[in-house]
């Protein structure tokens, strides 16, 4: 059979560029896949990837790949067979099949080395904490004055004096975000003494799970100073989870009730700014507390006082005056501190051009 | 044991969820998957008990006649009858639809169409330069407020390239910042609940 | 009583009133006033315009009817681009009113381009679970959508079936007004599996992200109505986000004029003191 010109460079472009492909173990997985990545030079329409158990057996389709991808994750495996891989490509020039790759099997990765760095940030964090709360208990640590903090006693103390109640917002999320337990840890504080006062205490809550651990909170408080007849659990009360229902809720409170100190602690949203605006309004004191960097700048426009973002996180610690726990606020600010000589050796890393110091830090999936 | 069980508990999970972040080991992500599914469990349960402390609250206002208990009737009627077009027609059920449409949406818009309103009022009496940080922070809140509109386009050119800069270097900066220091509190507030060495959330003696 | 010490105790409701009428009558009298547009958005824009026809894009309404009025022109100048480059629109919402407002605006959108549910567009319904669903989704969807939003089996649906893990997500869109939201998607799906994640927000929440933006990890941004106002021009939508620019940029101006007078007041306060 003759064979033109014209077919002999057809054959010769197909022998020249084609599909390469390659298929390795998923990296930092349970064993469960194997990853098949492919190269093309010549534009396709479809991919076929075609797996084996046998170099020489029966290659069958496992998947058609979308275009534009070149990478497949076959999960379909059974774990400790090898498998053989091969790619077909449809292509304007016809079918192209690329070499066998394998055999190729999948394993366990113990340790997920993609995170080695988050790893080693957390061991120096946790080793500078833990040092610090082992030195607290030897020595006294220094702790600077936080002005919201130092001003919740005097600000109950308004609410006793005027015989007006205290509204204590816990922030809108649930009880895993870490805000709301340590707005928690911070109303076991006031409801002590709002407690030991007499004064009215009122917490509404946007999420029931939190409104359980508030009524909690306050009622072993009571307890603890000896006032368990001034708890009453109807003051604890779930509103609504819909935020703007919730602050609709909590804004009637403050205009039915009048408290005299606010206090707003936790997670907040665009509410933040209609709390504090309308508690301004009757003329309460304020103190907010948020790690919500959004929020800040309305809390400081519009409250008396705000614990800006780790303050809120540092309250607690703050309030008990407790050694291991003012040892922990210590090593944090270690870990800030190297965490800034880490960023100005990255600034000039990057200004001489040292790529190798920023993929460090990147993280591998 | 009132508090050591809990504790025991916090200490248990809190290591386990750790090491499961760097184990890619099937067990230990299945076993992770497996609590942080008994979690979605626990708050799906919690939601009954909020909507039961919600309509006992009311209940009892209607009952004893305290003060604005007439509110507390519509609360209620509308709460039930929210739920029953939502579990009769479902989440495209006509009458759904319709409450969702013209109550739920129109309040919710209207709660957060008052932040309009308070943002001026909280301006004018708050956005004063008492000191140079306050002022420096007084200029950049006008450049972006009027650079973020189109009247500042049309005031001058330049206006969005500026407002981009002041967004995307010192706002970034200082937004890494803030989220740095955040970051650091909250693993070490997260290291002492872990350890127990944070307790006051549960309420009761130290 | 002097001039400037009745303003100092001006009453609040007369600011109240003059942002209402600054709102109010640029929306009867509209200026006209053009809307430019910021590389954030450009960058979504011309994503999208980019992406091979076919694509499949994920979209994320993580909003209640609070933010409606933000960030539904956004959805709606969105799914407009997406279905008139014939991307497949897969939703889901992290937030479960969100769900609704994503079936409002199918239905506003798709039949203008013909659209057919479960093979160009397909609705999974609300995913509770914030970072745990997310991080499951990414290795295997079957594990947290088994059904449509109506409750029918996901495989019954064409878009359903070729859904199946992160890789077959070509980009995820979240309409974004809180937590969970664009920071969940951004920490745990691209982080973990490296899809491009973009995001609409509200104004509140725009600067928030743009370390983000900065260092890659969300690939461009719609801020407010405004940024909602720039995707419309850029889509060719006269809708309310542009009908809204002219209220916001009158109401901007007095928030301003305001801030100048509370500051001239200071002034004639420290004088006085003098």
């Amino acid at each position: 059979m003759c064979i033109s010109l014209f077919d002999m460079f057809l054959i010769f472009l197909i022998l020249v560029k084609g599909i390469s492909v390659n298929a390795y173990d998923t990296p930092n997985d349970d064993g469960s896949s194997v990853t098949v990545s492919w190269e093309s030079d010549i534009p396709y329409s479809s991919i076929l990837i075609l797996r084996s158990e046998q170099k020489d057996g029966v290659f069958e389709p496992i998947c058609e790949a979308r275009v534009g991808r070149n990478d497949y994750q076959d999960t379909l495996i059974v774990r400790g067979t090898f498998y053989y891989y091969q790619i077909k490509a449809m292509t304007d020039e016809g079918e192209i099949i690329s070499a066998i790759t394998g055999p190729t099997v999948a394993s366990v990765q113990v340790f997920n080395t993609g995170r080695l760095n988050i790893f080693v940030a957390i061991i120096i964090l946790f080793a500078a904490i833990l040092f610090y709360i082992s030195r607290a208990k030897r020595e006294k640590l220094f702790i600077r004055k936080i002005p919201a903090l130092a001003a919740m006693d005097e600000a109950i103390g308004r609410a006793t004096e005027m015989g007006k109640p205290v509204l204590y917002v816990p922030g809108i999320m649930d009880i895993d975000d870490p805000q709301t337990i340590a707005s928690m840890s911070i109303l076991a504080k006031v409801a002590e003494k709002t407690a030991a006062y007499g004064t009215t205490l009122y917490v509404p809550t946007a999420r029931a799970m939190a409104m359980s651990m508030a009524q909690q909170v306050v009622k072993e408080a009571a307890t603890k100073v000896g006032r368990p007849d001034w708890y009453i659990a109807d003051n604890i009360r779930y509103l609504t989870d819909d935020q703007f229902g919730y602050v609709s809720g909590v804004d009637g409170i403050m205009l039915r009730e009048k408290p005299a100190t606010n206090f707003y602690l936790g997670v907040f949203y665009a509410e933040s700014l209609i709390l504090a605006e309308t508690g301004h309004s009757t003329g309460a004191i304020q103190i907010a507390g948020t790690a919500m960097p959004d929020q800040l700048p309305f809390f400081v426009a519009a409250c008396d006082y705000t614990l800006l973002g780790e303050e809120l996180y540092a309250a607690s610690a703050y309030l008990s005056q407790e050694p291991v726990q003012l040892g922990s606020l210590k090593g944090q600010d270690l870990g800030k501190l190297i965490f800034i000589f880490v960023i100005l050796a990255g600034v000039i890393a990057g200004i001489v051009g040292f790529q190798g110091f920023y993929n460090l830090f990147i993280s591998v999936h | 044991m009132k508090r050591t069980l809990p504790l025991t508990i916090v200490l248990g999970c809190g290591i386990f969820m750790l090491i499961a972040f760097f184990v890619p080991v099937r067990w230990f992500q299945d076993a992770s998957q497996t609590l942080q599914t008994w979690y979605l469990g626990v708050i799906a349960f919690f939601v009954f008990i909020g909507i039961f402390n919600l309509v006992r609250i009311n209940v009892l206002k209607i009952q004893h006649k305290r003060r604005d208990w007439q509110f507390s009737i519509f609360l209620l009627i509308f709460l039930a009858g929210m739920l029953l077009a939502g579990f009769i027609g479902g989440p495209d059920g006509t009458v759904f639809l319709y409450l969702f449409q013209h109550f739920q949406i129109p309040l919710s818009a209207t709660m957060f169409s008052l932040l309009a309103f308070f943002v001026a009022s909280a301006a004018f009496r708050a956005f004063r330069a008492r000191n140079p940080e306050a002022t420096l922070l007084l200029i950049a809140a006008v450049l972006v407020m009027i650079g973020r509109v189109p009247i500042g386009v049309w005031i001058w050119k330049g206006f969005p390239s500026l407002v981009e800069w002041i967004m995307s270097v010192p706002n970034t900066a200082a937004k890494r910042g803030i989220i740095f220091g955040i970051d650091l509190g909250l693993i070490s507030m997260a290291l002492r609940v872990i350890l127990g060495i944070e307790r006051s959330y549960m309420g009761g003696k130290d | 009583m002097h001039f400037f010490d009745r303003i100092a105790k001006i009453d609040r409701r007369i600011i109240f009133l003059l942002i209402g009428l600054a709102v109010i009558i640029p929306l009867i009298a509209p200026l006209g006033l053009p809307v430019d547009i910021t590389a954030p958005v450009k960058s979504v824009y011309d994503r999208i315009e980019a992406m091979p026809e076919g694509s499949i894009v994920v979209v994320s309404i993580d909003y209640d009817p609070g933010s409606e009025a933000e960030l539904y022109p956004a959805t709606l100048a969105f799914l407009d681009h997406c279905f008139r480059k014939n991307h497949k629109v897969y939703m889901m919402g992290l937030w479960a009113p969100g769900i609704t407002l994503g079936n409002i605006a199918f239905q506003e959108i798709a039949p203008k381009y013909n659209k057919e549910y479960g093979i160009d567009y397909i609705n999974v319904g609300y995913k509770p679970g914030g970072a745990v669903m997310l991080l499951t989704l990414g290795r295997n969807v079957a594990d947290v959508v088994a059904t449509d939003y109506q409750g029918l089996p996901i495989d019954s649906f064409p878009l359903g079936r070729m859904v199946k893990n992160s890789r077959d997500m070509d980009l995820v869109m979240t309409f974004s007004a809180g937590d969970p939201g664009i920071l969940h998607w951004i920490i745990y799906f691209n982080a973990r599996f490296g899809t491009p994640i973009a995001g609409a927000t509200t104004a509140i929440s725009a600067p928030r992200q743009y370390p983000y933006l900065s260092s890659g990890q969300l690939l461009g941004l719609l801020g407010g109505l405004k940024g909602a106002a720039e995707y419309e021009t850029l889509v060719g939508r006269v809708d309310r986000a542009t009908a809204g620019m002219d209220s916001q940029s009158i109401a901007h101006v007095v928030i301003v004029l305001f801030i100048i007078m509370g500051n001239i007041i200071l002034v004639w306060e420290h004088r006085r003191k003098k």
